[in-house]
């Protein structure tokens, strides 16, 4: 029987469609292995090809576009925002509108091109992570932003146009839908309840045990009750935190470590697929750090969003949260 | 420089991306439909018995149904999480006995039947105590979600709750009508034909706009001038200006974009709140070519990157020659 399942941070309902449901070998697979090393501009050697690095990891000091990274983040060749200039906002009739300003940055994640973050060492890894949040400290600094996302596009149904393994960063002057949607449903909930609603969650899926995928220290990674994709995987610090950016050294070690498991399982049971995922934090000078906690998303693209989907916000979703969840932890 | 502009309604930001901008040409889409009658389900049943039928549309229940309605629906708690087991119905549209693909080739008179069979259906599903809401909806072509039977058809949905972005929408519509006594939607509609640069075609009872803080390229709504908040109801003797409008606006997607998948989708009030919507909420119609791929960023930030101006896509629409 399909179920219809209720998210408790901003109340979307989904559609299990569990008389359609789909294990991992339903879905088609895909070959996501690079190839085109000979002309990428990520490449080390091409540092000269990308706009000047604004940030990176040097093991052994080189100087700025040069070899010798092993992260290196340059702002974006084709921005979908600019970061010059005032940020001005205006009104045409009933229409707002503002200036595009913001930020766009690449995260080159590794120099060497055969390599997608599942591949890394752990210091490699680690270096993503912490470069992750010298950028997000750094953007947090200008005045004019919001909100700060980080995200990761892998392979080319995902949106991935280049093969390099990299992520992007967007400054925005604004907070996103999506993001105001949960901290508004986070708030109302501590009202209610003088508790945060990610904190209850967690408690919850240590109770009923069947959506955890894999824990350390510091972090616990889940299927979420009513997910909207197939296989979508929260990781999340198990302590309550709203905001990424004061997070400690020793425990990013422990999200570098959750991340890359969690990937590299999503590898091993779903067959190297297109993934997204993005973090979800608390926006710049938030004022209610009791309410929120930050977390990232982890989505394998393995279904399209059809017109019925972007229509009605309802997604259907072909497999049981604890099935995908019991899949990737057994992976 | 790219704008950031902010949708009236949800109060969505969308980037319009002119740095990276493409040239409405660049989205013309290279693939086209493969369709074998002998193969076409659609055909073949052509003699069995539908849950409705008139002038050749057709409907039946969904082969492959996501709902259905053979326990009466009811919410549980299960600790923090709300669940309830899937009621609902999911019918299929056959809107013509021909196998013909693109609703755009179907004569004006058979596309406003199939209006006027979801105007039906709609009214049918209302008389049911649980469906909150019914979806009528159409994927074109395999980039927006369809098989590729080459038969065209619709789909509805009648479901036991508000889907989230209905509810954005007439929370953003009731709003607005708080702040100023009138439809924001008909202040849509007065300032996009006082301006038009973002009208792409309109006649007497409608117009087809590109809206303001479009999320995909291309992206059009199609609203009726004259206020009325239910499209079951409003629909009523306009059906054939809603066919003409929506039959143009298909033939400048085919004609213009090399016959693109593309989705759309009846937007009206929730069924059982027609009193409480009926000054502020006003039914529409968005249709989408599938051009372009919604990547991490979309999905984690319910932001979306359109990568041409409006304007620009009106103004190609617009120049399309339906009549070639």
């Amino acid at each position: 029987m399909p179920e219809l399942r209720r998210d408790p941070e901003i109340g979307r309902w989904v559609i299990i469609d569990s008389d359609h449901t789909k294990t991992p070998s339903d879905f088609p697979k895909e070959d996501n292995t690079p190839t085109g090393q000979a002309v990428c501009p990520f490449c080390p050697g091409r540092e000269y090809k990308t706009p000047h690095e604004v940030g990176s990891v040097r093991p052994g000091n080189s100087p700025a576009n040069t070899p010798g990274w092993l992260v290196r983040t340059v702002p974006n060749k084709f921005p979908v925002l600019g970061c010059d200039g005032a940020l001005r906002k205006e009104s045409h009739g009933i229409y707002d509108q503002m200036t595009g300003i913001g930020a766009h940055e690449v995260l080159i994640e590794s120099p060497d091109h055969d390599k997608t973050l599942t591949d890394l060492t752990k210091e490699e890894m680690q270096a993503v992570i912490s470069q992750y949040q010298e950028r997000f400290r750094q953007l947090s600094k200008d005045s004019r932003f919001k909100y700060v996302v980080i995200f990761k596009n892998f392979g080319s149904s995902a949106g991935a146009t280049v093969e390099h393994s990299h992520s992007q960063i967007i400054a925005l002057p604004m907070v996103p839908k999506t993001v105001l949607e949960e901290l508004k449903g986070a708030e109302h909930y501590h009202q209610s309840y003088s508790r945060c609603v990610f904190c209850d969650m967690i408690s919850q899926e240590y109770q009923d045990k069947e959506r955890i995928v894999v824990e350390n220290n510091s972090f616990l990674a889940f299927c979420p009750y009513a997910p909207r994709y197939a296989f979508e995987t929260w990781i999340i610090p198990k302590g309550h935190s709203a905001d990424f950016a004061g997070t400690d050294e020793a425990t990013l070690a422990h999200l570098a470590q959750m991340l890359q498991d969690v990937l590299t399982k999503v590898k091993k049971v779903l067959g190297n697929p297109s993934y997204n995922y993005y973090l979800h934090t608390a926006p710049i000078g938030y004022g209610h750090s009791e309410c929120y906690h930050w977390h990232i998303e982890i989505i394998p693209k393995l279904t399209r969003s059809v017109g019925f989907e972007w229509g009605t916000g309802l997604h259907i979703v072909p497999t049981f949260p604890q099935d995908a969840a019991r899949y990737i932890r057994e992976a | 420089m790219s704008q950031l502009r902010k949708d009236p309604i949800v109060g969505r930001w969308t980037i319009i991306a002119t740095e990276r901008a493409r040239r409405p040409a660049a989205f013309v889409d290279p693939r086209s439909t493969i369709s074998d009658k002998k193969k076409c389900p659609f055909c073949q049943d052509i003699a069995s018995k539908g849950l409705y039928e008139s002038h050749g549309v057709k409907v039946f229940n969904s082969g492959t149904p996501i709902l259905n309605d053979s326990k009466p629906f009811e919410v549980r708690r299960n600790g923090l999480y709300d669940v309830a087991h899937s009621y609902g119905s999911h019918e299929v549209v056959v809107e013509t006995p021909e196998h013909i693909a693109n609703m755009a080739d179907l004569p004006p008179g058979q596309i406003s039947r199939v209006f006027e069979t979801y105007a039906l259906r709609m009214q049918t599903h209302r008389k049911n105590p649980f469906i909150e809401y019914v979806l009528a909806y159409k994927n074109y072509g395999v980039a927006a979600g369809s098989r590729n039977i080459g038969h065209s058809r619709s789909q509805i949905m009648a479901v036991p709750v508000l889907p989230m972005r209905v509810t954005d929408k007439t929370n953003g519509a009731e709003k607005y009508f708080d702040c100023h006594e009138r439809c924001l939607f008909c202040d849509i509609v007065s300032q996009e034909l006082k301006k038009k640069e973002r009208v792409v075609v309109e006649n007497e009872h409608f117009v087809v706009i590109t809206p303001f803080a479009a999320r995909f390229p291309f992206e059009t709504w199609v609203l009726p001038k004259r206020h009325h908040c239910d499209f079951a109801d409003g629909i009523k003797r306009y059906e054939d200006s809603l066919a003409a409008i929506m039959k143009d606006i298909l033939l400048r997607f085919k004609i213009g974009l090399n016959d693109p998948a593309y989705n759309y989708m009846i937007q009206t009030s929730p069924l059982k709140k027609l009193a409480a919507f009926k000054d502020s909420y006003h039914w529409h119609i968005e249709v989408m070519p599938r051009l372009t791929r919604v990547a991490g960023f979309e999905r984690g930030t319910g932001f979306y990157i359109c990568p041409i101006p409006p304007e620009m896509t009106a103004a190609f629409l617009r120049e399309v020659d339906i009549h070639a």
